[in-house]
């Protein structure tokens, strides 16, 4: 009893001069200043003592969240309590975002109250004194970091009865705690990774429709699941709204579970003093989708080759080689005259410079890729430079088969051996033939292309190898069968004709590809192109008037030196003048009486979401069988009628520009070009199905009909 | 069709092919490393001048581990001599071990030529290679975030773990003994021949100082 009273004298003492037990001095450490304080001033066995760490930061210091983000660490405390006492976790309040450079950390500035509730036994002994005492460390950055520890404790005196009462903390206590996130059952959330990104949808319970902030950010509790400093694109819906939010592309942990929170920078407008939303949902991976062919399945390495054989055939008929094919058809009706061999010879020159254009432009792409760059087949269409280069070429080529300047019968003298510049004129042929086709991709071409980039270098050289062939194989063909040339007429002036109307097919691409121009650089890249086809058009003339025989030779080489100079100038200035366009074809496209959504990956995440059938056509404007399959497949009423029918939301990727979005997305179906058709059933587990590379309004149909099904 | 033509031709084929390169080459590198993918390529020069391609140590397994000795985190691997066993451990089973600074100058981390090496005496680090990407454009093509940040890379060029250096977020020295080092984990598996169990992992530390 005697002991007994002993303590009591002391807890009472102690009561008496809490107020400065309560509060041990703050510790100082570098730009820390940090100490130990409750909520009350005694406690009795039984209770709950909440006791908080407050840490103090000078300026433009900070600590962090228990997730730091990208960087840093967050303050922890190792207590020290007698047994049977119980300490909840430190309560973290709601983060900030910190961005260093391109990185975003998670943490506090100015101040930090964090809380931890303790829990004392019922058995303890009252009229004890009793000392929380806690090891803490913690980590405090500007720019450099510096970490700091300290032991802190704090007397709180343990009574029987009555002598507990509130310190001048329990107010900032209160305070903090309001502002701690609190889960809300109002609200429903489902979460959803894909490969790229998380998607969160949020859904109101409640009738009552309440603002949305437009600052929200998500502060997941896990480490090195999201990309931390990529922005999070909100999008409000009728009950609520939705998140996405681009995941780290290093994280390799499968998502199971989603937890964290969700901050608005200011208020959650008319919720009080909210600032923050905790939640934990079950998420649902996305597998990336493994698309079911609709007409081809998997491809083997021969059948690559053979696809590849097939589609280099097939390339002769798209609409971008038959310019440049006629002007092989003019040779060979000028070759008919000459004899078998040379014939022979020109072809095998020919198929050698499609060959090494191929190879070419393989081992560009494989090499590109291997250094990180996004590019698809067809990329240097995506260049607006290179685009006015081959116009430029296509015009002066046309030019000359008008006859505006006569390169062929002037300059024969300086030219030397006639024979072997001819075979030279089959190679660039070749050459030209190859660099236009490349952004057809010809059916059976699309998947072929997209396996063999995938393949070993040898495998896919083979590939492109056997496209090559496949290309000039009808010539090669033609020309090695002598009864076959016999029905080329012979030479006369039929060839004139023939030469002018070739030469305005050629003027014919050009036009196609101010348009490809007009739609990747804008309205003044044209004025440019344009400017310089005038001076072209200048420069042949000259070459026409002065550059022939008739013409003295000193006269004479001043004309073709002053042409090909200003030509050379003209077009290099245009072509490193050129800008793409900094947005192209943005918001909705209404065409074919259909309404076209641009691309977006989170918009196909979000659609899937919701389980709502989607149409995604990948195109460009330099890829004529696009355009084509777009007149005919989606320009039919029967196909758009279903569709408005089904309810399929139509979204058109355009590619004409580089686009790393599209690149990706193409990769994502083992594709590398242009046209791609992938429709997304919307049914759960069902993977979107591909459709061929050329679109009858049939096809479409029996393809839309699944939806039904 | 003949020779001036021709040469013409070729001549506006190679202005174009410049003018896309060219253009290619403004495009900014994004952040482009994938674990089982192949480590893009780089070159930078070390302390001495001596300038160092990734692709030159193809062949031999390769470890970058981003720096700055200020930093107390990397000051838990140096001090304790965890960081330099490491390295000498590794270097001497013939792999390369390239330190990355990535600090921009002025800030914590970067060091004039001189200092540096000193500063490398105090350390007694010994890396195969000191590198310093002042531009920050490697550690932003890797997507280095902390010191330390590590990247482990095998003899086919092929990323095989990135990360931290171990499963211990802290700045106390007297950690290290009770964590598992994932770098050594990852060279020793590989050396092995056997797959990498942990293949990536939150790196911690400070922020990288671009």
């Amino acid at each position: 009893m005697k002991k007994r009273m002993w303590y009591s004298c002391i807890a009472f003492a102690m009561v008496l001069v809490s107020a400065a037990l309560l509060r041990a001095e703050p510790v100082h450490r570098d730009h820390v200043s940090i100490e130990l304080v409750s909520d009350q001033s005694a406690a009795r066995p039984g209770d709950t003592v909440t006791v908080g760490l407050k840490i103090q930061l000078e300026d433009e210091w900070h600590v962090y969240w228990t997730n730091p983000g990208d960087a840093g660490l967050a303050p922890r405390v190792k207590w020290n309590l007698p047994p049977g006492f119980v300490a909840s976790p430190l309560q973290f309040p709601v983060p900030k975002r910190i961005p260093a450079g391109p990185l975003v950390s998670f943490g506090y500035d100015k101040e930090l109250l964090l809380l931890s509730d303790i829990v004392i036994p019922s058995d303890f002994i009252p009229d004890s004194l009793f000392s929380f005492n806690a090891e803490v460390d913690w980590l405090v950055c500007k720019v450099e970091c510096i970490p700091g520890d300290a032991v802190l404790s704090l007397m709180v005196p343990i009574v029987e009865n009555g002598l507990a009462e509130a310190t001048a903390w329990d107010e900032q206590f209160r305070l903090v705690r309001t502002k701690q996130a609190v889960e809300d059952t109002n609200w429903s959330v489902t979460a959803s990774a894909s490969k790229t990104n998380l998607q969160l949808i949020f859904t109101s319970k409640s009738e009552r429709s309440s603002t949305i902030p437009s600052d929200l950010f998500f502060f997941p509790t896990k480490k090195g699941i999201i990309d931390n400093s990529a922005a999070q694109v909100l999008a409000k819906k009728e009950r609520g709204f939705e998140l996405t939010i681009p995941l780290n592309s290093m994280n390799t942990d499968t998502l199971t579970e989603i937890s964290g929170l969700l901050v608005a920078e200011n208020q959650w407008a008319n919720e009080g003093t909210r600032t923050g939303l905790k939640f934990s949902a079950p998420a649902t991976m996305l597998s990336s989708p493994t698309p079911i062919a609709f007409a081809a399945v998997e491809i083997t390495w021969w059948q690559a080759i053979l696809f590849a054989f097939v589609g280099g055939l097939i390339l002769n008929l798209m609409p971008c080689v038959l310019p440049v094919l006629s002007i092989k058809v003019l040779s060979f009706v000028q070759q008919a005259g000459e004899g078998r061999k040379q014939i022979l010879q020109h072809n095998a020159v020919f198929t050698l410079g499609v060959l090494v254009s191929f190879w070419i432009l393989a081992a560009g792409l494989l090499l590109l890729r291997a250094g990180g760059e996004q590019l698809g087949w067809g990329f240097q269409l995506q260049s607006p430079a290179f685009i006015i280069i081959l116009s430029s070429f296509m015009f002066l080529m046309a030019l000359n088969l008008l006859g505006v300047f006569e390169v062929g019968t002037s300059l024969t003298g300086i030219g030397g051996n006639s024979r072997r510049s001819g075979l030279l004129g089959s190679f660039i042929a070749g050459v030209t033939a190859t660099v236009v086709a490349t952004p057809c991709t010809a059916p059976f071409m699309g998947s072929a292309l997209g396996y063999s980039l995938t393949q070993p270098a040898l495998i896919s050289l083979a590939i492109f190898t056997a496209l090559g062939l496949g290309m000039s194989a009808p010539y090669v063909i033609l020309t090695s069968t002598p009864w076959l040339l016999r029905f080329v007429p012979k030479p006369g002036r039929w060839m004139e004709t023939l030469k002018h109307v070739m030469g305005f097919l050629l003027m014919a691409t050009v036009v196609w590809l101010v348009w490809v121009l007009s739609i990747q650089a804008g309205s003044d890249s044209i004025l440019l192109l344009l400017a310089t086809l005038l001076v072209l058009g200048l420069c042949a003339w000259i070459l026409g008037r002065w550059g022939g025989y008739a013409v003295e030779q000193g006269k004479r080489v001043t004309a073709i030196t002053a042409a090909v100079a200003l030509a050379l100038a003209s077009v290099s200035l245009a072509s490193f003048n050129v800008t793409p366009a900094d947005s192209v074809a943005s918001g909705m496209t209404q065409a074919d009486g259909l309404t076209w959504e641009p691309f977006s990956p989170e918009r196909v995440t979000e659609l899937n979401g919701q389980g709502r059938p989607l149409l995604i056509d990948f195109t460009a404007a330099w890829c004529l069988s696009c355009k084509v399959n777009e007149r005919v497949a989606f320009g039919s009423l029967d196909v758009q009628g279903k569709l408005s029918s089904l309810s399929v939301v139509t979204m058109k990727a355009d590619w004409t520009s580089r686009d790393e979005r599209i690149t990706k997305a193409l990769a994502e179906f083992g594709r590398n070009s242009v046209p791609l058709y992938v429709l997304y059933t919307g049914k759960t587990g069902q993977s979107p199905i591909v459709l061929p590379e050329l679109l009858t309004p049939g096809i479409v149909i029996e393809a839309l009909n699944k939806l039904e099904g | 069709m003949t020779k001036t033509f021709i040469i013409s031709a070729m001549l506006l084929i190679g202005i174009g092919a410049l003018a896309f390169s060219q253009e290619a080459a403004k495009e900014t590198a994004i952040a482009s490393v994938a674990i089982d993918q192949p480590a893009p390529d780089f070159a930078l020069k070390d302390v001495n001048g001596k300038e160092h391609k990734l692709s030159d140590y193809k062949g031999k397994y390769v470890v970058l581990e981003w720096v700055n000795y200020d930093c107390p985190f990397v000051k838990k691997h140096y001090s304790s001599g965890n960081m330099q066993g490491l390295q000498s451990g590794f270097t001497k089973k013939d792999a390369v071990w390239l330190s990355i600074c990535s600090s921009a100058p002025g800030k914590q981390g970067h060091f004039p030529t001189a200092d540096l090496k000193k500063r490398m005496e105090t350390e007694k680090s010994t890396p195969s290679a000191y590198l310093i990407d002042e531009s920050g454009s490697v550690g932003k093509l890797y997507g280095a975030k902390t010191t330390p940040h590590m990247f482990v890379i095998d003899q086919k060029g092929v990323l095989r773990y990135a990360g931290a250096i171990d499963d211990t977020p802290s700045t106390k020295a007297s950690d290290i003994a009770s964590s598992t080092n994932y770098v050594s984990s990852a060279l020793d598996a590989l050396i092995a021949g056997k797959p990498v169990g942990t293949k990536s992992s939150t790196p911690y530390g400070c922020s990288v100082k671009y």
